[in-house]
């Protein structure tokens, strides 16, 4: 199912949650909506799942103005972010309950809920707890249920709230990978609410970033990633070093670096810039050319290592962490102490927020 | 939950001497008083108890006083769980005035709520003249008895539920919703199981004071004997007569029915650990407020 929204604008009181949202979802695709906590992710998807209602705009599904069906009509499949299992019923009648309700002579046969449910029970792997309650469950496991649960009506639409929120780390990026793999089996559309980035990138081909209510970015991943629309998107995409643009003789500096090009690409004139820059896209070496600075702390743990660093600035050394691999932390022997010098691959500049 | 947090720290003499209060007032002003009832009622032999008890009148108070409890209870329980509902799943304008509402009996003292009923249908009241030449007596008849122990038995279930309700918020029903169900299926399956135990816990408290109110029906009741008397009044008119020994029989069967609604609210506390939280403090846990982010 192919989901637009046209000018949706919902407010609860005096707080403006979702504002002026327009938004297309192809069908098929996995989707996350991504931001900070009140930035306006869950309202949006209970607008499409249909649980609120605007206060303005539309919400088309399949290209049908659906603003004011009822849940029911809209063929989504609602995962809550603490599952909402129904917790006096077993697993197997959580899963049998969309289909139990349905009227007489839409519901299947005794049979084909029983095969039915048990069918899904495998496809989430919880075949062996069909007898058993929710509170005798794991996380993890409550999870899968509620999305069994959902599956069961043959949902057009999978809306899930923060489907990993509430697990600890190493199930999460089990569940994560496991969804992935549902999703490309299933190809119903789906849309996801989430507040970490990590996940976002794993799991969903589009990416909606949200903030203050309103689309800050659309796009793939990969897109978002490298080349983010905002300094607000390139701050929450993952870890970022940020410089103040130095001028001299009007022209624009980051560290001994000549920017003023690249300001003028950007149209940020001569207002208060600053540049963002990924650790991983610091370069350290130890040639004549570049940013000299000095090596303050070393954490070498895992695959990758961590530096922070001083570089040389005017008035005071601008604090600095990079990344590099093992291998290549290896191979150029720094220590806590050593002076080197910064190549700065990738890095932009934005007009100063603040 | 965990045991562990629940349970108050351990140690110190000054524990044993708070417990050892505790307990003497509560033997004091209960455990005596309870021994008592049954000590007099027996007084005279169990052959004069049984007699007290199988007297036409005390059967008629006992029968009026079940009368009473099977209207008002289920009509008071259908008007709480739809109060709770309203007030835990919905925002409405008014919602705190309807709350202030419920509490409205608790508030009130029970003759002053007994006085009411009869301004309003005794023969002088506001709609005595109507009644009266219809031929329809409220005020020191059945009716009246009833709708005195519906108002004071009103907050019950309701108290007891929304906070309940509020504690589970509004996602089940919304997954029900999302699954097809309609707004009573969703009722039915998934709202009512949810809140069983709290709801049973409700209706025996309400019970409970239905049958032992007395203020407010002694006023309305008019104190007619085999007609309008229930158990608690009927305990008084003994008493006021000297009949000590019958009054006390009496009194000894609204005791085991407080001693048996005492034992099957202890039965629906261990069934249901929730319930063991104090109202406030469900309250405060309750999402009240919508969670959006």
């Amino acid at each position: 199912m192919s989901i637009s929204l046209r000018g949706v604008s919902k407010q609860f009181g005096e707080f403006a949650a979702v504002t002026d949202v327009d938004l297309d979802v192809p069908s098929g695709a996995l989707l996350a909506l991504l931001g900070p906590s009140g930035c306006g992710k869950t309202t949006l998807l209970r607008l499409i799942a249909g649980l609120d209602s605007p206060d303005r705009g539309q919400v088309l599904l399949d290209g049908h103005d659906a603003t004011a069906w009822p849940i029911a009509k809209r063929k989504v499949g609602f995962v809550f972010q603490h599952y909402a299992l129904f917790r006096h019923m077993t697993v197997f009648e959580n899963v049998a309950f969309g289909l139990r309700i349905k009227a007489r002579r839409e519901r299947p046969s005794s049979a084909a809920i029983t095969q039915k449910v048990g069918a899904l029970l495998e496809l989430v792997q919880l075949s062996a707890t069909a007898d058993r309650f929710p509170s005798q469950l794991s996380g993890g496991q409550r999870q899968r249920v509620a999305l069994a649960r959902a599956l069961a009506v043959d949902p057009e639409l999978l809306l899930l709230d923060e489907p990993f929120g509430a697990l600890d780390a190493q199930v999460r990026h089990e569940l994560r990978r496991w969804l992935r793999r549902l999703h490309d089996e299933l190809h119903v559309t789906s849309i996801f609410v989430t507040h970490d980035q990590q996940e976002a990138i794993e799991v969903a081909d589009h990416i909606v970033v949200l903030r203050g209510g309103r689309v800050e970015q659309v796009g793939a991943p990969g897109d978002v990633y490298d080349a983010p629309a905002s300094d607000f998107v390139h701050r929450f995409l993952g870890q970022v070093n940020e410089v103040a643009v130095t001028r001299r003789d009007g022209r624009a500096y980051l560290g001994p670096m000549d920017i003023t090009e690249a300001m003028s690409r950007r149209s940020i004139g001569s207002a208060a810039a600053i540049a963002l820059i990924r650790p991983h896209e610091i370069e350290i070496g130890h040639s004549q050319e570049g940013w000299p600075a000095t090596v303050l702390a070393v954490r070498a743990i895992g695959p990758i290592v961590r530096l922070d660093l001083a570089a040389e600035a005017r008035p005071a050394p601008v604090l600095l962490e990079a990344e590099m691999s093992r291998e290549r932390f290896a191979a150029a022997a720094l220590q806590v102490g050593d002076s080197v010098t910064l190549q700065i691959r990738q890095w932009q500049v934005y007009a100063d927020p603040t | 939950m965990n045991a562990a947090l629940r349970e108050p720290p351990r140690g110190g003499t000054g524990n044993i001497w708070l417990t050892l209060a505790a307990l003497s007032f509560l033997g004091l002003f209960l455990a005596v008083p309870l021994i008592v009832v049954f000590s007099e009622a027996l007084s005279k032999g169990a052959g004069a108890y049984l007699a007290a008890i199988t007297n036409p009148l005390a059967l008629a108070a006992v029968r009026l006083t079940l009368l009473v409890a099977a209207v008002s209870v289920p009509l008071n329980c259908i008007f709480g769980i739809a109060a709770a509902w309203a007030i835990a799943k919905f925002e409405f304008r008014g919602k705190s005035a309807l709350l202030t509402l419920i509490d409205l009996p608790f508030a009130v003292s029970p003759v002053i709520a007994g006085l009411v009923f009869i301004l309003l249908f005794g023969n002088n009241g506001w709609f005595g003249g109507f009644l009266m030449r219809h031929d329809v007596r409220i005020v020191f008849a059945v009716p009246g008895i009833i709708l005195a122990t519906i108002f004071v038995t009103f907050p019950f279930v309701a108290r007891e539920l929304i906070p309940v309700m509020q504690a589970q918020g509004k996602d089940d029903e919304e997954t029900a919703l999302s699954l097809g169900a309609t707004g009573w299926q969703t009722f039915w399956r998934v709202t009512l199981p949810n809140v069983r135990w709290g709801l049973l816990y409700g209706v025996l408290l309400c019970n409970a004071r239905a049958m032992g109110e007395f203020g407010a029906v002694s006023v309305v009741s008019g104190h007619i004997r085999g007609l309008t008397n229930t158990m608690p009044l009927h305990v008084e008119i003994l008493y006021n007569e000297y009949n000590i020994a019958a009054a006390f029989a009496v009194a000894s069967l609204l005791a085991l029915l407080a001693l048996l609604t005492l034992a099957a609210k202890s039965y629906l506390e261990w069934r249901q650990p929730e319930l063991r939280r104090a109202p406030t403090q469900a309250r405060s846990h309750g999402r009240t407020l919508r969670e959006r982010s």
